[in-house]
């Protein structure tokens, strides 16, 4: 039976329906000649595919990613973080603060960050300052002041307290619907990671305490030496004016 | 829309690892490939209310690529230095080597193939994209697919054996 190069080719690719594949294999055990065709075909196509395969391993340059932050930015903002956030130990178990006005962070972000639209408040609680961002105002004052088992007041939230590799005290928060990452240096809070918070229609769905984005976890994974702060080791921490010690 | 465009940014940097395969299977060097991704990721963030969600993001972002090889990156690519060392592993043994080799050979007689050759290959044979798909990247027919994809393998294998028999 006759079987031209073209199905053979089809065949080898996997793009034969059942009955043209059945066909194709008669042929095979009939004829040598066209087994052999269409091995050569699964050699080349193997061989074609190994020679490019390892680009897939290879790291991708930062300048090619969709959501590259600006230049020289320190700031790495995810949007990404939303349905699959880890589940999160006990400790992270906030109250559900329901819908917060979410007016506070400040315009400026957006435009410099590209990230999200924000209303432009008042009095910004983050800022931006020589390519950092930096806690101001109500999220600079709970980031000094209250420790993460105070009972909550006002719009921020704060999660866990730690000391990094480095000696600094860095602590996870949440401002409406943002959440991020701040550490103590030179006598402000500095803002490493600022993420989007998850859709408050999620919020249904969600786990208790499981709201915190992936990217501000991440984060924390990164820099945390050892455990994270108890009441005691925060209260002390915040006697020392958070200061690297 | 804030919440689709970021979906949008985040399913195409997870495509990127193929994209820049893609465009590593179609240039002929690897600054090239990674400059013509990175048109095509500008290009089609610039164009997003173009997507259509519920189709295939993979061949739109094919498609985008493509066309900036046509109409951008191919004009001043490089030719040269396509077999310039590339960072490898710390292992040299017979099999690593001879597996080296190999693909050298292959990333030389892809850089002789006519671009439409090239690149129904690097859609077909390099990402595996079905026929259909790879039709539609190309806005070719599929029975034209088909003949080309035939007409590429075989002047590819003839490229190889050349070199078979050869050696360079």
């Amino acid at each position: 039976m006759n079987v031209d190069d073209e199905t053979l080719m089809a065949y080898a690719d996997g793009e034969l329906a059942l009955e043209q594949r059945a066909r194709v294999e008669q042929a095979m055990r009939d004829d040598p000649r066209v087994a052999a065709a269409v091995e050569r075909h699964r050699a080349l196509r193997a061989d074609v595919f190994a020679a490019f395969a390892g680009v897939l391993d290879e790291p991708v340059p930062e300048r090619l990613q969709p959501a590259a932050p600006a230049p020289r930015s320190p700031v790495r903002v995810d949007v990404l973080a939303q349905a699959n956030a880890r589940p999160l130990p006990a400790r992270w178990a906030w109250p559900r603060w329901g819908a917060i006005a979410a007016s506070l962070a400040a315009g400026v972000l957006a435009g410099a960050l590209g990230w999200q639209q924000l209303r432009s408040g008042e009095a910004s609680p983050i800022v931006q300052q020589g390519g950092e961002l930096l806690a101001r105002g109500e999220l600079a004052d709970a980031l000094s002041q209250r420790l993460a088992s105070d009972a909550p007041a006002g719009q921020v939230r704060l999660g866990l307290s730690f000391r990094t590799k480095e000696g600094a005290y860095c602590r996870s928060f949440k401002l409406g619907a943002t959440a991020g990452l701040a550490c103590r240096e030179d006598g402000s809070w500095r803002i490493p990671v600022l993420a989007q918070d998850q859709a408050p229609e999620q919020a249904g769905y969600r786990q208790a305490g499981s709201d915190m984005p992936a990217a501000v976890l991440d984060a924390i994974d990164q820099r945390i030496a050892g455990a994270s702060l108890d009441a005691a080791a925060e209260r002390a921490a915040r006697e020392h004016g958070w200061q690297r010690r | 829309m804030k919440t689709m465009s970021a979906d949008l940014e985040n399913d195409i940097a997870a495509l990127l690892p193929r994209l820049r395969r893609f465009a590593r299977s179609i240039t002929f060097h690897r600054e090239d490939a990674d400059d013509l991704v990175q048109i095509a990721v500008e290009r089609a963030l610039t164009r997003a209310e173009q997507w259509q969600p519920g189709t295939r993001l993979d061949s739109w972002m094919f498609r985008i690529v493509k066309n900036a090889w046509i109409d951008e990156i191919r004009s001043r690519a490089r030719r040269s230095e396509l077999f310039a060392p590339e960072e490898e592993g710390g292992h040299v043994g017979d099999d690593y080597a001879a597996a080296h080799q190999q693909r050298m050979a292959v990333e030389k007689a892809m850089s002789l193939l006519s671009d439409d050759h090239r690149m129904v290959i690097g859609l077909v044979l390099v990402d595996g994209l079905p026929y259909k798909e790879a039709a539609e990247v190309l806005d070719i027919p599929i029975g034209t697919l088909t003949s080309r994809l035939a007409r590429a393998r075989e002047a590819l294998q003839e490229l190889l054996s050349d070199r078979a028999r050869k050696p360079i």
